[in-house]
C-alpha cells in the first residue's frame, strides 16, 4: 500500500485520488473527507481505522460506489466511477464487490444458502460450485444452509454475510466494522475467516474497524483523522494500533 | 400524553393521508347520497306547490289503487256529471274538470317520442287559470281534431303550429296543433311530453267516457281553503271527496317522499359497502404504524404511561383522523351528488335540477358514521398497542411474546361466520328480509376475513409461482407476500369485499338471464312478440292485435294484459288478462288442475301456489272486488304450476279485464306464423300494423330473449359501477399498505440495492407483491361471491330463478383486471422503493 500512486499503479483493486466529499453548504459545510489520495493493493487486507468523525466509513463508501464524491476520482480495478450511471454502478456492486455490514445484513425471508447466492441471483448467474463449496466450507456453514436468519446467531449470521461477500469472487470486498455486533469470540471467528480469505483463497479486503484488535488480523492500516490520511503500519498489532489511536485522539 | 400523541401526527401525515382518503370516500357516499335525496325532496315539494298553486280544493275518488306502474293512476275515477254541482256551490269562483292517461306522441320520422320520464295525454282544462300549465304559442284546443303539446317537446321536434300530428293511446289519431303550453317559465314538467285535447276528446283518446281523475276549485276572496272544503262536501256523493290544496300537495310530495327514501336506501346500501371496506384499511393502517412506532410505544410505557393512556393516544388518533377525513368527507359529498346525478342522467332517468339542499343531518350523520367507523377500526390496533411490554424499548419486536395463537383464530373466526351462516339462511329462507341478509353479509365476510391468513400463505405463495420461477425479483415478492399472512390477508380482504359483491351481482344476473330464458322456452311457444316501449314497461293499442289477427299470415295472435287490481278480502292484489280462446295454443303454463277449455269469462285461473295458500278448490267461486265493475263472483277452473311468468297468481280474460281497466291497452302479443309462411312474408305481413302504432315492437322471441338479457345486463352494469367506489377504496388500502411496508423494509431495501439489485428489478419485486395481493383478494372474493350466488338463487327458486349460471369469462376477467389493478396499485409505492438512497436506507433504524 502506498500514499504515492499514479494511474500507472495496477496491482491496486482500489484507488481513491484527491478525492473530497463534503457535506452540506457554506457555513453548514462539513469536510468528510479533504484530498484524499491512497491505493488499496490486491491480494491484501487492509483497515482503515480512526476515531469517530474521521471520515473513515465515507471513504469506504466512496470507494464501494455508495456514494458520489464532491471532486476528485475513484478506481475500482481500471474503472473510474465517476463515469458510470446507477445502473453500471448497481452492476458494478453486484459482479465485483462484496459488503459485510455491522449488522442486519440478511433477508429474513430467505434461507442462508439462498443470502448467500443472492448477488448470483440477481445477476442471473449460476454459481462456480466448487468456489461456493469452498467458500461456505471456510466459513463453516455447511450444516446450517437451510436455515433461516432468525434461527441463527450474530455470530452465523455474519459468516452467513461473509460467505455471501465471497459468493460473486468479487474483485474487492468491504467490511464496515463488522464485528461491532458480536461477541469477542465470535469476532474472532469472522476476523480469521476474513484472513484465511485472503491468504488461502486470494481475495482483497477493506476493513473499517475503530477496534485495535480487529485491526490486528490486518496486513496494513491506513489512518484517518478529520478527512485527512494521517498515517500508515505495516503488520499492525493491537498494541501499536492502540497506541497510535491514542495519539491521533490527543 | 396530548402533546406526543400530536406530534406523531403531524410527523406521519403521509401516512395518515392515504387512510384518510378512504374515510373521506366513504363519507362523501353518504353525504352525497343525503344531498341528492334531500335536493330531489325539494325539488319535488316545490313542484307540487306549484301544480296545486292556482287552487284552493281538489276533489277526488276516497278509492286508492296500488298500480304496479307508476304512471298508471292512483286513484279511482269520478263521474264527470259532479262538475256542474260543483260549480253551483256557493263561494266556488272556478271549477275545472281533468283527466289524465297514456299517450305517447309520434316525431316527424314516425318514431314514438319515448323517454324515461312520462309520457301522457290530458285534458286541456283551465289552461292558465286553475291548471299550472299555461299556453305559450296559439291557443287552447277544441274539439276532436285538435291539440296542444309541451313547448319542449315542439321545440325539440321542430313542430309548428298547424301540423298534423299523430298520437298513440286507447285511441290512436292524428290531430291539428294549434297551440304550446309551458309549465310556469319553464317549457315542460321534468322532462314529461305530454298532449292536451279538449275534455270530451280526451274521454274519448283516454277510453274513459264519462270520468274525471280530479275536479280542481279556486274559491272566491275571503273563503278560506277549509271552508270551501266544508261547502263542496255537502254537494259530494259518497266515495267522492274533497280536500284542500295544501292537503293535496303534501300528500302528493309525501308520496314522492316515500319513493326516494327507498332510493336512497338503495344508494346507502353502496356506500355502507364502502365505509366496511374503508374499516379494513383503516384497521390496517393503524396496525401497521402500531408495529413501526413498537419502540416509541415501548419507551412510553417504560416512561411511566399506563396501558389506558397508550390505548387512548391510539384512539384519539384514531379518533382525530375520521373527524377531520369526515369534514372533507361532506364537502366531497356534494361533488358525489353531482356525480350520481350523471350516472341517473345516463342510465337516462332524469332528475330535475334545482340548487343544491343541504340540511343539518347531511352534516351531521356523515361525521358522525366516519369518525364511529374511524374509531372502532382503530380500537384493535390500539388494544394491541397497550400490550407492548416496556422491554420492547430495548429489545425490539424479540421483546414481545407470541401472539393469539392459530386455535383462538380458528375458533373466533369460524364462530362469526357461522352467525353470519345463520343470519344469511335466516333472511333467505326464513323470510328475515333484507336488513338480516345484510347482517348476515357482513358477519359472513368479517369470517372470511379472519380465517383467510390460514389460507393467504399458501395462496400466496401459489399466485405468485410464476413470478417466482421468472426470476429473482419475483421470488422475493413471492416471499414478502407470504412473509406476513395476517397483514397480507387483511390488505387482500377490503378488495375481497368488493369482487365479492361484483361478483355475486354478475353470477346473479347470469343465472336470471339463464332462468329466464329456460322458462321461456318453456313456457312460450311463439314465433313473434310484440311489446310496448321502454323495454315492455309501456302499452300499445289493442287495435294492434284485433288487426294482426285479421292478417291469413298468422294462425295465432293472443293478446295479454298485466298487472290490473283488485281487492280480495279487503287486501289488494293484482291480476293478469289473457285472450281465453288462443292462449293454450301459444303458452304452457302447466295446467294441473282443471281444464283451459273452462276458461271463459266470469272465470279466473288461479296459481298452484295461490290455491295451496288460500285453501282453494276447483269449481269454488271467489269474490273479487274490482275498482270498476265492482264485486264479481269468479269461478275457479283450473289451476297452473307454471307462474314464472303469471306470478301474481290470478289470470282472468281479456274482456272481465277490460271493463275494469283505465284504458284501451295491451300489454303483451304473442304471434305464431301461419304453416308454411316464412319470416320474411310475416313480417312483411304486419309492417304496415306497425307503422300505424309505433307504440308496438314485435321481435322474434330469440331477439326477446336478448333485449330482457341486455336489460338484465344494463342494471348489472348500473350496480356494479356503484360497487367501484369500494374496489377503489380497496385499491387505495393496497396503495396504502404497501407504502407503509416499503418504509418498514428500507433498511432490507437498502441491503438489496447494496449488494446489486437494480432499479428495475426492485420495482419488479414490489409490483409482484402488489399483483399478488390483488390477485388473493379476487380469488376470495370470487369465492365468496359463488357462495352467495348459489344461496340468492337457491332462495328464489320459488319466483323463477332456477338456474345458477357461472359466467366463466368475465369472473376469468374480473381475476385478470385485479391483477392489472395490482400493477397500477404498485406504481407509487415502487418509485418510492427504487428511489430509495442506499446509504440513508442501509442507516436507517
Amino acid at each position: 500500500m502506498s500514499l504515492d500512486i499514479t494511474a500507472a499503479d495496477v496491482n491496486h483493486a482500489a484507488r481513491a485520488v484527491k478525492v473530497s466529499k463534503i457535506y452540506g453548504e457554506g457555513d453548514a459545510a462539513v469536510r468528510a473527507l479533504d484530498s484524499v489520495t491512497v491505493g488499496f493493493p490486491s491480494g491484501r487486507f487492509t483497515a482503515i481505522m480512526g476515531p469517530s468523525g474521521s471520515g473513515k466509513s465515507t471513504l469506504m463508501h466512496c470507494l464501494a460506489g455508495l456514494d458520489v464524491v464532491t471532486s476528485g476520482n475513484v478506481y475500482l480495478g481500471q474503472t473510474d466511477l465517476s463515469s458510470l450511471d446507477d445502473k453500471a454502478l448497481t452492476q458494478l456492486r453486484r459482479d465485483q464487490v462484496g459488503f459485510i455490514f455491522q449488522a442486519y445484513n440478511l433477508l429474513p425471508t430467505l434461507t442462508a444458502l439462498e443470502n448467500i447466492t443472492l448477488p448470483l441471483d440477481l445477476a442471473g448467474r449460476k454459481p462456480d460450485q466448487a468456489w461456493l463449496d469452498q467458500v461456505i466450507d471456510t466459513v463453516g456453514l455447511r450444516p446450517r444452509l437451510t436455515h433461516r436468519p432468525t434461527e441463527l446467531s450474530g455470530g452465523q449470521q455474519q459468516r452467513v454475510a461473509v460467505a455471501r461477500a465471497l459468493a460473486t469472487r468479487p474483485q474487492i470486498v468491504f467490511a464496515d466494522e463488522p464485528t461491532g455486533n458480536l461477541d469477542s469470540r465470535s469476532g474472532a471467528e469472522i476476523l480469521t475467516f476474513l484472513e484465511k480469505s485472503v491468504d488461502e483463497l486470494g481475495q482483497t479486503i477493506v476493513m473499517v474497524t475503530h477496534d485495535p484488535t480487529a485491526a490486528g488480523y490486518a496486513d496494513a492500516a491506513v489512518f484517518l483523522a478529520d478527512g485527512h490520511i494521517v498515517d500508515e503500519m505495516e503488520g499492525p498489532t493491537a498494541e501499536r494500533v492502540l497506541d497510535r489511536l491514542k495519539t491521533l485522539e490527543a | 400524553m396530548r402533546r406526543v400523541m400530536i406530534k406523531g401526527l403531524l410527523a406521519h401525515k403521509l401516512r395518515l393521508a392515504l387512510t384518510a382518503v378512504s374515510v373521506v370516500l366513504g363519507v362523501g357516499f353518504v353525504a352525497g347520497t343525503f344531498v341528492l335525496t334531500d335536493t330531489l325532496a325539494h325539488t319535488f315539494d316545490s313542484l307540487f306547490a306549484e301544480v296545486n298553486g292556482n287552487t284552493d280544493a281538489q276533489i277526488r275518488s276516497t278509492k286508492e289503487l296500488s298500480p304496479v306502474n307508476p304512471a298508471d293512476a292512483n286513484r279511482g275515477p269520478i263521474p264527470d256529471s259532479l262538475l256542474a254541482a260543483v260549480q253551483k256551490v256557493d263561494g266556488v269562483a272556478e271549477a275545472g274538470g281533468y283527466l289524465g292517461g297514456p299517450a305517447t306522441i309520434v316525431g316527424k320520422n314516425g318514431k314514438l317520442l319515448g323517454g324515461q320520464a312520462p309520457n301522457f295525454g290530458a285534458s286541456a282544462s283551465n289552461l292558465g287559470t286553475l291548471s299550472p300549465f299555461k299556453i305559450k304559442e296559439g291557443r287552447a284546443p277544441k274539439g276532436e281534431t285538435e291539440v296542444v303539446i309541451d313547448a319542449g317537446t315542439a321545440k325539440r321536434e321542430h313542430f309548428a303550429l298547424g301540423d298534423e300530428i299523430r298520437i298513440e293511446s286507447s285511441l290512436t289519431g292524428s290531430y291539428t296543433l294549434v297551440g304550446t303550453v309551458g309549465f310556469g317559465k319553464q317549457d315542460n314538467l321534468a322532462g314529461a311530453k305530454f298532449a292536451l285535447w279538449d275534455v270530451p276528446t280526451t274521454q274519448q283518446v283516454l277510453h274513459r267516457r264519462g270520468e274525471f281523475d280530479t275536479i280542481s276549485v279556486r274559491a272566491k276572496e275571503g273563503v278560506s281553503q277549509a271552508e270551501i272544503v266544508d261547502r263542496l262536501r255537502q254537494v259530494l256523493p259518497a266515495g267522492v271527496e274533497a280536500i284542500t290544496s295544501d292537503a293535496a300537495t303534501a300528500q302528493q310530495a309525501d308520496d314522492v317522499k316515500k319513493s326516494l327514501s327507498f332510493f336512497s336506501t338503495f344508494l346507502l346500501a353502496f356506500a355502507a359497502v364502502s365505509l366496511f371496506v374503508g374499516s379494513f384499511i383503516i384497521y390496517n393502517t393503524f396496525t401497521i404504524i402500531v408495529a413501526q412506532r413498537l419502540r416509541e410505544l415501548a419507551l412510553l410505557r417504560a416512561l411511566g404511561a399506563s396501558r389506558k393512556q397508550v390505548t387512548r393516544s391510539v384512539l384519539a388518533e384514531g379518533l382525530i383522523v375520521g373527524f377531520f377525513a369526515s369534514l372533507v368527507g361532506v364537502g366531497f359529498g356534494v361533488l358525489v351528488a353531482i356525480g350520481l346525478k350523471a350516472l341517473f342522467s345516463a342510465v337516462g332517468a332524469d332528475l330535475p335540477s334545482t340548487s343544491m339542499v343541504i340540511k343539518p343531518r347531511t352534516v351531521i350523520v356523515p361525521i358522525l358514521v366516519g369518525v364511529v367507523i374511524t374509531t372502532l377500526s382503530s380500537w384493535g390496533p390500539a388494544r394491541k398497542a397497550s400490550k407492548v411490554p416496556p422491554v420492547a424499548a430495548i429489545r425490539g419486536a424479540e421483546g414481545i411474546p407470541e401472539g393469539r395463537s392459530l386455535r383462538r383464530r380458528l375458533i373466533s373466526g369460524g364462530l362469526v361466520l357461522g352467525v353470519g351462516l345463520l343470519a344469511l339462511a335466516g333472511g333467505l329462507f326464513g323470510g328475515g328480509g333484507i336488513g338480516l341478509i345484510g347482517i348476515g353479509a357482513l358477519f359472513f365476510y368479517g369470517g372470511v376475513a379472519m380465517l383467510s391468513p390460514l389460507a393467504a400463505g399458501p395462496l400466496a405463495r401459489l399466485i405468485g409461482s410464476p413470478g417466482a420461477r421468472l426470476g429473482t425479483p419475483g421470488r422475493l415478492g413471492q416471499l414478502n407476500a407470504m412473509r406476513n399472512p395476517r397483514r397480507t390477508s387483511s390488505t387482500a380482504a377490503a378488495l375481497m369485499i368488493g369482487l365479492g359483491l361484483v361478483s355475486f351481482v354478475t353470477i346473479l344476473a347470469a343465472s336470471l338471464k339463464t332462468s329466464f330464458a329456460a322458462t321461456l322456452d318453456r313456457s312460450v311457444k311463439a314465433d313473434y312478440i310484440v311489446q310496448g316501449p321502454n323495454g315492455g314497461q309501456g302499452k300499445f293499442s289493442r287495435q294492434v292485435a284485433l288487426q294482426m289477427s285479421q292478417r291469413q299470415e298468422l294462425s295465432i295472435v293472443s293478446a295479454m294484459r298485466f298487472n290490473g287490481e283488485f281487492k280480495l278480502e279487503g287486501e289488494t292484489k293484482h291480476e293478469d288478462a289473457v285472450d281465453p280462446y288462443t292462449f293454450g295454443a301459444i303458452m304452457d303454463i302447466d295446467v294441473r288442475k282443471g281444464k283451459l277449455v273452462d276458461f271463459l269469462p266470469g272465470a279466473v285461473l288461479v296459481s298452484d301456489k295461490v290455491a295451496a295458500d288460500k285453501g282453494y278448490q276447483l269449481g269454488q267461486r271467489i269474490k273479487m272486488v274490482f275498482p270498476r265493475t265492482g264485486e264479481q263472483l269468479m269461478e275457479i277452473v283450473a289451476t297452473y304450476h307454471d307462474d314464472a311468468l303469471f306470478s301474481n297468481g290470478y289470470i282472468i280474460t281479456l274482456d272481465d279485464f277490460g271493463e275494469n281497466a283505465g284504458d284501451d291497452l295491451d300489454s303483451l302479443v304473442l304471434v305464431k306464423r301461419a304453416k308454411g309462411v316464412t319470416d320474411a312474408t310475416a313480417r312483411a305481413a304486419v309492417a304496415p300494423i306497425l307503422q300505424q302504432f309505433p307504440a308496438a315492437e314485435l321481435q322474434s322471441q330469440e331477439d326477446f330473449k336478448k333485449q330482457v338479457a341486455s336489460q338484465i345486463d344494463g342494471l348489472l352494469l348500473f350496480v356494479v359501477i356503484l360497487l367501484l367506489l369500494a374496489v377503489f377504496i380497496a385499491l387505495i388500502g393496497i396503495v396504502n399498505t404497501l407504502a407503509l411496508s416499503i418504509f418498514e423494509r428500507t433498511r432490507e431495501l437498502g441491503l438489496l440495492r447494496a449488494v446489486g439489485m437494480g432499479r428495475r428489478q426492485m420495482k419488479r419485486m414490489i409490483r409482484w407483491e402488489s399483483v399478488i395481493i390483488t390477485i388473493l383478494g379476487a380469488v376470495l372474493g370470487l369465492a365468496v361471491g359463488a357462495f352467495f350466488g348459489w344461496a340468492a338463487v337457491s332462495a328464489m327458486g320459488d319466483i323463477g330463478v332456477d338456474r345458477l349460471s357461472f359466467p366463466a369469462l368475465r369472473l376469468v376477467l374480473f381475476v385478470v383486471l385485479s391483477g392489472a389493478a395490482g400493477v397500477i396499485a404498485a406504481i407509487f409505492p415502487a418509485r418510492r422503493a427504487a428511489k430509495l438512497d442506499v446509504l440513508d436506507a442501509i442507516a436507517h433504524v
